[in-house]
């Protein structure tokens, strides 16, 4: 048994893929997983370590995919994740991503990790790019300066993958002594007495003694935070006294003298690794010219405001033909299946089951699986192009008004899809101030989910206006986020400001594969939706809308309508006071699409299905007032538990929770009210 | 003097980060140390973007300011 076990260990390998942003990291883990995992061309798309696992002959590597960084600084949430795991130590061996067309900002991490000893195998990906630019990598050369396995690769295209395995598997117990780098006889001198100050700790011992004393004088704060845990106040400041004293003799800082010598270290790698065509760094690349546009003064946003009414004409106009057919087969088949089932004889009670609950409910959220589609298809061009970080670049002009700036803007765009990944996307802002206010407003960021129900409404009551009222209510949540973040930005921890540091990557041709599995997996999250919470939901509403036994079934005696005849006063101000609207809002923070499924099933019982009743219990003004509260009023569970779990915290979780349903209401009162008065749309 | 003075197509040659301890490190990073050249791509009001050898990056103009470059390429 012991044997077998020690057998299965040696073959059983946990493998962490870490580099800079836009290496190729997220390509890589697809590539050797096989997971549908989404890569998109803007920094910082991974925000959370993901695991999948890889076989390579009578191996298995769990593969561990950590958000980008540029170095074991970790100046944000995500690269916090990635920096933790490094340090934590717990995995056989590290492939670290490198971008071989620029080598010398990757080497910079790649030599922090090897000084730190972290076992690792540099990975020169994108060769094909270097190549493009004539860049000549000597790999044995670089092998050999930085003393670890050099590999090339070519992740987008499967290139290099066998190879970059085989030597995964073979340089498993890599045990090699840790790099070290000369800081010049003034750092190493006090770099060797530091070591020897630790050396009285027993701590020390399973650290790198020699990595740790650097960390020391570079006065990073998560090493003498350490050090102070580990020895106490008292001994740890002879330590730091000593560091001090010495650099006020010395002629810089001596975290200065350190990424300088470091610098210096990889400029001489570079100078003997590697050839570079001269001169080429004059021509203007394609990238340069697309930027020369799309981020020009004047031209940028409305760039931008193209860009976003082009997605949504595209999600319209060639969704709307499709959900055409999808009803009408729908509606075909719940009619043939009402009838069939009626023929041989199914109890009246399961035939509506079957036809009002599942056909009327779920029937009537997946109706919107092309828009859906074509949405997500849209968002993951608009990602993985490399335009998201044009536009956050653009929208910087008003994200700074409100105290934010531009990097805030892609955790908004994120949101369109859907606010759970928007809500995550925010770690890759570095201020705390910057993420909290994100987060509060990101929720008025249209997602996907209430899509659905503009359209079903639109599609009833501004059959002529339709794109023009959706369109409206996507620019409101816009319009409302920047207003609440200017209030937030006002009553909130003033003050603080972030550094706006922000990559801009060069622009990509999206690959058909990218997009498709980006969007299949969107879909597919979608589908399982309806399959799970929604249908549960509207199975719930049917039993809701059949008790108690021997009411008519969705009549205002039934549950159901016991339940939002006690809620609809609420809304009656708004405009829409009956209980179907006010129990499908009740139910809609499930999940947003319930919206539509809750007024599937209680209005399935009336002639000619879910449009003609809608006609017929909504002025367009009340639709209106009704669709505003469903933009903004409370989001949906998953993204209010998004919420707890990024900010760690309640407090905001409700907040959050409590000022949208306020600020939904108060709209949609001055919506109905005024339109009243002017007697628009009643 | 400072990058964040610069215009727009000009170049220069970075001397020194100045500044805290998280601007300096979000710098030196991305690659911003003495000795590299930098060109101004974009200068029109908002966020400059810089070229740092193949790479494009926007920067807001406070970090600019902590980045003091002498005007013209670097020697090598």
């Amino acid at each position: 048994m012991a044997l077998n076990k020690r057998e299965r260990k040696n073959t059983e390998l946990k493998v962490a893929l870490a580099g800079n942003p836009n290496s190729g990291k997220t390509t890589m883990f697809n590539e050797l997983t096989g997971s549908r995992q989404h890569v998109g061309n803007w920094p910082g798309v991974t925000v959370e370590k993901k695991t999948g696992r890889a076989f390579y002959q009578d191996y298995s590597l769990e593969v561990i995919d950590l958000p980008g960084t540029y170095s074991l600084g970790a100046y944000s949430e995500d690269e916090v994740v990635a920096r933790d795991f490094l340090t934590a130590g717990d995995y056989d061996v590290v492939l670290n991503i490198i971008n071989s067309a620029n080598l010398d900002r990757n080497l910079y991490f790649t030599v922090q990790l090897l000084e730190m000893g972290v076992d690792l195998i540099a990975v020169l990906n994108m060769a094909d790019e270097a190549e493009k630019k004539g860049i000549k990598i000597d790999k044995n050369k670089l092998s050999q300066m930085l003393g670890t396995p050099v590999v090339e690769t070519v992740a987008s295209r499967g290139r290099g993958i066998d190879n970059l395995l085989e030597q995964t598997v073979q340089n498993r117990n890599l045990t090699e002594a840790s790099l070290k780098i000369d800081y010049g006889s003034e750092v190493e001198d006090l770099i060797s007495e530091v070591v020897e100050m630790l050396k009285q700790y027993d701590f020390s011992q399973q650290i790198n003694q020699r990595w740790a004393a650097v960390k020391l004088i570079e006065h990073d704060p998560e090493a003498v935070k350490l050090l102070e845990r580990e020895v106490g106040a008292s001994k740890a400041k002879k330590i730091k006294s000593l560091i001090a004293e010495r650099e006020l003799k010395a002629e810089d800082d001596f975290d200065n003298i350190i990424i300088d010598k470091k610098y210096e270290f990889i400029n001489k790698i570079i100078e003997e690794s590697v050839k570079r065509p001269a001169a080429d760094a004059e021509l203007e690349n394609v990238s340069d010219k697309i930027d020369a546009v799309v981020t020009n003064k004047y031209l940028g946003i409305p760039i931008f405001m193209a860009v976003m009414w082009a997605i949504f004409k595209f999600t319209f106009t060639l969704g709307d033909p499709l959900i055409g057919y999808i009803e009408t087969f729908f509606e075909i088949a719940g009619g043939w299946i009402g009838t069939q089932l009626l023929e041989i004889g199914v109890a009246p009670l399961i035939s509506s089951f079957i036809t009002d609950g599942i056909i009327g409910g779920v029937g009537s959220v997946l109706v919107f699986i092309p828009n859906i589609f074509l949405l997500f298809l849209a968002i993951g061009v608009l990602e993985d192009s490399g335009y998201m970080s044009r536009a956050a670049y653009v929208m910087d002009k008003v994200m700074s008004k409100l105290g934010l700036h531009g990097k805030s803007f892609i955790p908004m765009i994120v949101g369109f899809g859907c606010n759970v990944p928007g809500v995550m996307a925010t770690r890759t802002l570095d201020s705390k101030r910057d993420r909290i206010i994100s987060i509060l407003i990101n929720p008025l960021m249209s997602c996907s989910a209430r899509l659905p129900v503009y359209v079903v409404f639109a599609g009833a009551l501004f059959s002529s206006h339709a794109s023009t009222v959706v369109f409206s209510l996507y620019i409101m949540g816009i319009v409302m986020a920047v207003i609440m973040a200017g209030i937030f930005n006002k009553i909130l921890f003033k003050g603080e400001r972030s550094h706006f540091v922000m990559e801009l990557p060069p622009y990509r041709f999206p690959t058909l594969k990218g997009v498709i599995i980006h969007m299949w997996e969107k879909v597919g999250a979608f589908l399982k939706k309806a399959g799970t919470i929604i249908f549960s939901v509207v199975v719930l509403i049917w039993v809701l809308a059949n008790l108690p036994l021997g009411v008519e079934y969705a009549s205002a005696e039934s549950f159901i309508g016991q339940f939002g005849q006690l809620v609809a006063p609420i809304f009656a101000p708004l405009g829409f006071g009956s209980w179907q609207a006010a129990s499908s809002l009740v139910f809609g923070i499930l999940a947003k699409e319930v919206v539509v499924g809750t007024l599937g099933v209680v209005y399935a019982a009336g002639e000619g299905g879910l449009r003609t009743a809608l006609l017929a219990n909504f002025t367009p003004l009340a639709a209106y007032s009704f669709l505003t509260m469903v933009l903004l009023y409370t989001p949906c569970i998953a993204t209010l538990g998004a919420i707890k779990s990024e900010t760690q915290s309640w407090k905001w979780t409700l907040i959050t929770a409590s000022y949208l349903f306020v600020l939904a209401w108060i709209t949609a009162f001055v919506i109905y009210q005024g339109g009243m008065l002017l007697g628009i749309g009643v | 003097m400072p990058l964040a003075m610069l215009r727009q197509g000009e170049t220069a040659c970075i001397k020194e980060i100045v500044g805290g301890r998280t601007a300096r490190g979000k710098l030196t990073d991305m690659g911003f140390v003495s000795g590299k050249t930098v060109k101004i791509h974009r200068s029109s009001g908002g966020p400059l973007i810089v070229g740092l050898g193949d790479n494009r990056i926007a920067l807001g103009r406070g970090m600019a300011h902590k980045i003091i470059v002498n005007t013209g390429g670097c020697e090598n």
